[in-house]
């Protein structure tokens, strides 16, 4: 069975991508089972999208704990424990990275035992981030093309971007295109791995629970703003960067206007932008009155 | 509908004589709800589905018992406009899909206070702004009746109920405004006392399509506390009095149906009832100004 | 045939499609509203010649839904956790009026804490409300079971409200190849809804629902409820043949895997039911004589079947994804009903396992494997446990240390 983990931002179209990767399975005579994973579909929280395909009925169910190929649409989520990029990767899986960072690069920072591949794909603008998924499934079947004919997934991109409209189903189909041939070279790279035997796992480790107090065994947060532990941050794609010379000291449009109470404003009457919380909606960028945030790519700020 | 039907009703005696709902319910005798209902009933004819909410008149069907002409649907306290909207529905699909069986039938709600003020009042709100077509009878006696008189939103100020022994320090909710806020097709207040107006609007509404409201004070004997026989008595002295008015709302205008002119002081329709029996003791003067006051009020702002 | 890649929603919509269904009364809930949105679709382009209509709450969603079906039309509706819980009233107040419908339950865990991730509290919640269940393991079972669920909770032994579950997720979002019945087959499986007298016509006035006085009464309709929804038991038998005959597909009450020789077995319902049967597989391969046994129909309570499969077995494990506060997993304690007192009951071991989405891995499998050998080899059943390791206990101590420190002083 091949197990496959699409990784990406909520907007970035990784459940495209497995949707579009399990159709190509699907039509070259796999059982397939897709399914994106998110709790509350928030654009530019990490979500992740999984794919099984097997010659036989496939019985697996849910997440995929040692996956055969790992595609991450976003190399900044591989430095965020919580998005799980490289959870399970065992030495057979290949982890294919959309990244402007070389191979060998990310090599040297990552301590992983299987092949380490970098797409390309240069997607970094908003308005691109529609076919990215389609790029990353490309990518992905091409590694896959030892089992998925180019036939079959031209066929995969007409059946899940059929609504598209016509314009942006070419674009899609171009760059899937572009990507499947670029990795066709490899294919055979991502093989089947084995379900774990019977006859030897590891235990589960259960535990007896204990009955404990009431107020720490009710879901009830005894603190205040606790919420801050959370690094939404880590969402962006694209900050705000405040140019101090053309700020005008208003009655603070910037921070007033941010929904996440990110800027605040110091004694100097400049704007301090908290880029650990700040999700990256830019609503400071169009208020400003004197235009004096601008919007800086991610990677090129950080 | 054209005006011939309309002035079906001229006088009394233009009434049926001859009534639709049957004989042998398990209402209190004297009830003026069933009072209100058997009248609205005439006109509106066998060829309808009435689908009840929870309250006295649950039991107007108990097996293998039923008053009803034609047809009937209990649901629940909260959602009978629900149920008339899957009834209405199911009959357009049935008509549209050339079902012979399904004839054009009225969808009727039949609801008491306790539902229509209260837990009842989202569903009526969402199938008022679905346009349902329907029509809908609330009989409020301004309690709930059925499980012996405790307040609702619909008791008004002062009255004793089993729930508020000294008097209920709340202010009836104002149903019709409520309603006619959202604005539909029609919108009446009908009393059981006044039958000539309450056919007149009953057969107004059936001439109308969308939703349709009534709302029919109910004189209660066993939670108001006066002689059964004296239900049309008490009526008549709610709409004399002034505390409930004859009313209508269409086409987006409130128009009074009936006047009281002069109005009688509210104490004659009060102390005919002993809910209101502690008004009348040393202490209950400030609360008789108030009841007066706010029906002085209403009146003014309606003559403005 | 039309085999094709679809969600269990999707699935669940293709049923309802397929079944011709007049009226759908809807409300949405996470994970469900995709069923609702596919079929507003199909009804705004003419593909589904029928009527939808967004109530504003499942209960009113449900009283429409029986009122319709009470009125004579074929009714359809879904709905998911929170929402089944809001409509319960209407749950089990109308199963008793005798009027058919169907209504797709996406199971998600119920509140306190609130989660969108699947069991099966919510769906059991309606056990004993006189509605049929059907547990789908997969989304071609869930396109099947709603064709099975029509025709049997409209067969006129039965006449009763039918809930078929899928799970959240696993299902609900999750592809797999469907083969979808033709509309032919369908038509020939699922005649055309005959109302019978239970509908409202100018010229035959009914009064439905009525109250009665007395227990006496109210013994009679209810014990008729009970008795009809047995009698599904027998129809389903009859039903899961014709649908064979018409659209290829055998179903059982209760599907038995790898039953033959087997010495232990694991009971469960639900999509994690596959897990299972994988890891059955992979038991096999060791050479584990283990097997599966999952009731697809949880009511009416298939007890002689369930009887049938696990009477002589040295042992069996249910798992439960599901969790009675105070007792223990529900259908362990229907399983342990079902074989109390017959020759060759084997020990019950009870697990639950999988709340609020939680993974049942195959090493768990495994490991409850072992555990039912020792059982019959030592005698003891053990006792009941919870899926849960100290991993998930030492993550849980993390969150706990948030929710209460004293971050941050909010100054008054």
């Amino acid at each position: 069975m091949y197990r496959i983990r699409f990784h990406g931002r909520g907007g970035q179209g990784m459940k495209t991508a497995s949707r579009i990767l399990g159709s190509a399975f699907f039509h070259a005579g796999f059982e397939v089972q897709d399914a994106p994973r998110y709790g509350a579909e928030r654009s530019g929280a990490p979500i992740f999208a999984y794919v099984r395909a097997a010659r036989a009925p496939i019985r697996e169910r849910g997440i995929i704990p040692t996956p055969d190929l790992v595609v991450v649409a976003d190399d900044s989520l591989v430095a965020m424990p919580a998005a799980g990029v490289l959870q399970g990767l065992a030495e057979h899986s290949v982890l294919l990275l959309d990244s402007a960072v070389p191979a060998e690069e990310w090599r040297r920072r990552l301590n992983v035992a299987g092949p380490l591949l970098v797409l390309q794909s240069g997607v970094d603008e908003r308005a691109e981030l529609r076919f990215l998924g389609a790029t990353c499934a490309g990518a992905a079947a091409g590694l896959l093309g030892n089992v998925i004919g180019k036939a079959d997934f031209e066929a995969a991109l007409a059946d899940e971007l059929a609504t598209l409209g016509e314009a942006v189903l070419a674009k899609n189909r171009a760059l899937a295109l572009d990507a499947y041939d670029r990795f066709a070279p490899q294919a055979g790279l991502v093989g089947e791995g084995a379900a774990v035997a019977a006859n030897d796992y590891a235990p589960p480790e259960w535990v007896d629970l204990p009955l404990e107090p009431a107020d720490a065994a009710a879901p009830a947060i005894h603190a205040a703003a606790t919420s801050i532990e959370v690094p939404t941050g880590l969402w962006r794609v694209q900050r705000p960067v405040l140019d101090a010379s053309r700020c005008k000291r208003c009655w603070w449009v910037c921070s007033e206007a941010c929904p996440d109470s990110a800027i605040a404003v110091a004694a100097d009457g400049l704007p301090a932008i908290d880029y650990d919380h700040c999700k990256g909606c830019l609503i400071c960028v169009a208020q400003c009155p004197s235009h004096a945030i601008e919007t800086v790519l991610e990677r090129e700020a950080a | 509908m054209s005006e011939a039907r309309l002035q079906r009703f001229q006088r009394l005696k233009d009434l049926p004589t001859e009534h639709l709902l049957a004989s042998g319910t398990a209402m209190c005798a004297g009830c003026g709800g069933l009072q209100a209902f058997h009248q609205a009933y005439d006109i509106l004819g066998a060829n309808t589905v009435v689908v009840n909410a929870a309250g006295c008149m649950t039991l107007l069907a108990v097996y293998p018992f039923t008053p009803m002409a034609g047809s009937w649907l209990y649901t629940a306290m909260a959602s009978a406009p629900a149920g008339a909207q899957g009834v209405r529905d199911a009959l357009d699909l049935r008509l549209a899909k050339g079902d012979a069986g399904a004839r054009e039938m009225e969808v009727v709600v039949l609801t008491g206070d306790g539902a229509a003020y209260g837990m009842g009042l989202s569903s009526t709100s969402a199938a008022i702004e679905r346009g349902l077509d329907f029509l809908y009878f609330c009989y409020d006696n301004e309690g709930y009746g059925n499980t012996g008189q405790q307040a609702s939103a619909a008791t008004p100020h002062g009255a004793r109920t089993a729930t508020t022994p000294q008097g209920s320090s709340g202010t009836k909710k104002d149903l019709f405004a409520i309603w006619a806020a959202h604005q539909p097709a029609y919108v009446a207040t009908v009393i059981g006392s006044e039958p000539l107006d309450l056919a007149r609007k009953i057969e107004k509404a059936q001439c109308l399509k969308g939703p349709r409201l009534i709302l029919a004070l109910a004189p209660c004997p066993t939670g108001w506390g006066f002689d059964a026989a004296d239900t049309s008595e008490i009526g008549r002295l709610a709409v004399r009095t002034g505390i409930w008015p004859l009313k209508e709302y269409v086409d987006g205008k409130v128009i009074h149906t009936k006047i009281p002119q002069p109005r009688l002081p509210v104490t004659e329709y009060l102390k005919k009832q002993t809910r209101f029996g502690h008004l009348f003791q040393p202490g209950g003067e400030s609360t008789l100004a108030e009841i007066q006051a706010q029906v002085d009020a209403y009146w003014s702002a309606a003559a403005a | 045939m039309n085999r094709k890649l679809l969600t269990g929603n999707a699935a669940a919509a293709w049923g309802a499609r397929l079944a011709r269904v007049d009226y759908m009364p809807a409300f949405p809930i996470t994970p469900q509203t995709e069923i609702v949105e596919t079929l507003a679709a199909w009804c705004a382009d003419g593909t589904l010649d029928g009527r939808l209509t967004v109530l504003e709450s499942e209960h009113s969603m449900l009283t429409a839904a029986a009122a319709a079906a009470a009125t004579g039309v074929r009714v359809f509706s879904a709905t998911s956790s929170q929402g089944l819980l809001y409509g319960m009233e209407m749950i089990f107040g109308t199963p008793g009026w005798r009027a058919p419908f169907v209504l797709v339950n996406v199971s998600r865990g119920l509140q306190s804490p609130v989660t969108l991730e699947p069991d099966h509290n919510d769906v059991l919640a309606a056990r004993d409300s006189g509605c049929l269940q059907f547990h789908c393991a997969s989304c071609q079972e869930v396109v099947d079971a709603v064709l099975l669920a029509y025709r049997i909770a409209e067969d006129h032994r039965v006449r009763l409200p039918a809930i078929v579950n899928l799970d959240g997720f696993y299902l609900s979002f999750t592809r797999e190849p469907v083969t979808l019945p033709t509309l032919e087959q369908a038509d020939a499986f699922l005649p055309r809804y005959d109302a019978e007298t239970t509908r409202f016509d100018a010229v035959a006035p009914v009064s439905q629902a009525c109250a009665v006085l007395g227990g006496g009464p109210y013994s009679y309709f209810r014990y008729e409820t009970h008795l009809a929804a047995l009698a599904a038991l027998e129809v389903f038998d009859a039903a899961a043949d014709e649908f064979t005959a018409h659209c290829g597909r055998h179903y059982s009450a209760v599907e038995a895997y790898c039953m033959e020789d087997a010495e232990f077995a694991v009971c469960m319902i639900g999509s994690f039911a596959t897990k299972a049967q994988e890891a059955v597989d992979r038991l096999r391969e060791a050479g584990r004589r283990v097997g599966l046994v999952r009731p697809l129909l949880v009511r009416p309570f298939p007890a002689e079947a369930l009887a049938r499969l696990l009477c002589g077995r040295r042992a069996v494990a249910v798992i439960d994804q599901n969790l009675s506060f105070g007792k223990g997993g529900i259908l362990a304690a229907e399983v342990a009903s079902a074989l109390y007192g017959r020759t060759g009951a084997p020990p019950l071991a009870s697990y639950v396992g999988g709340l609020g989405g939680r993974d049942i891995r195959a090493e768990e499998f495994y490991a409850i494997a072992d555990e039912l050998e020792q059982a019959a080899a030592s005698g003891a059943t053990p006792p009941p446990r919870l899926l849960y390791s100290a991993d998930e206990l030492r993550e849980m101590r993390k969150l706990q240390a948030i929710a209460h420190a004293q971050h941050r002083e909010v100054q008054p």
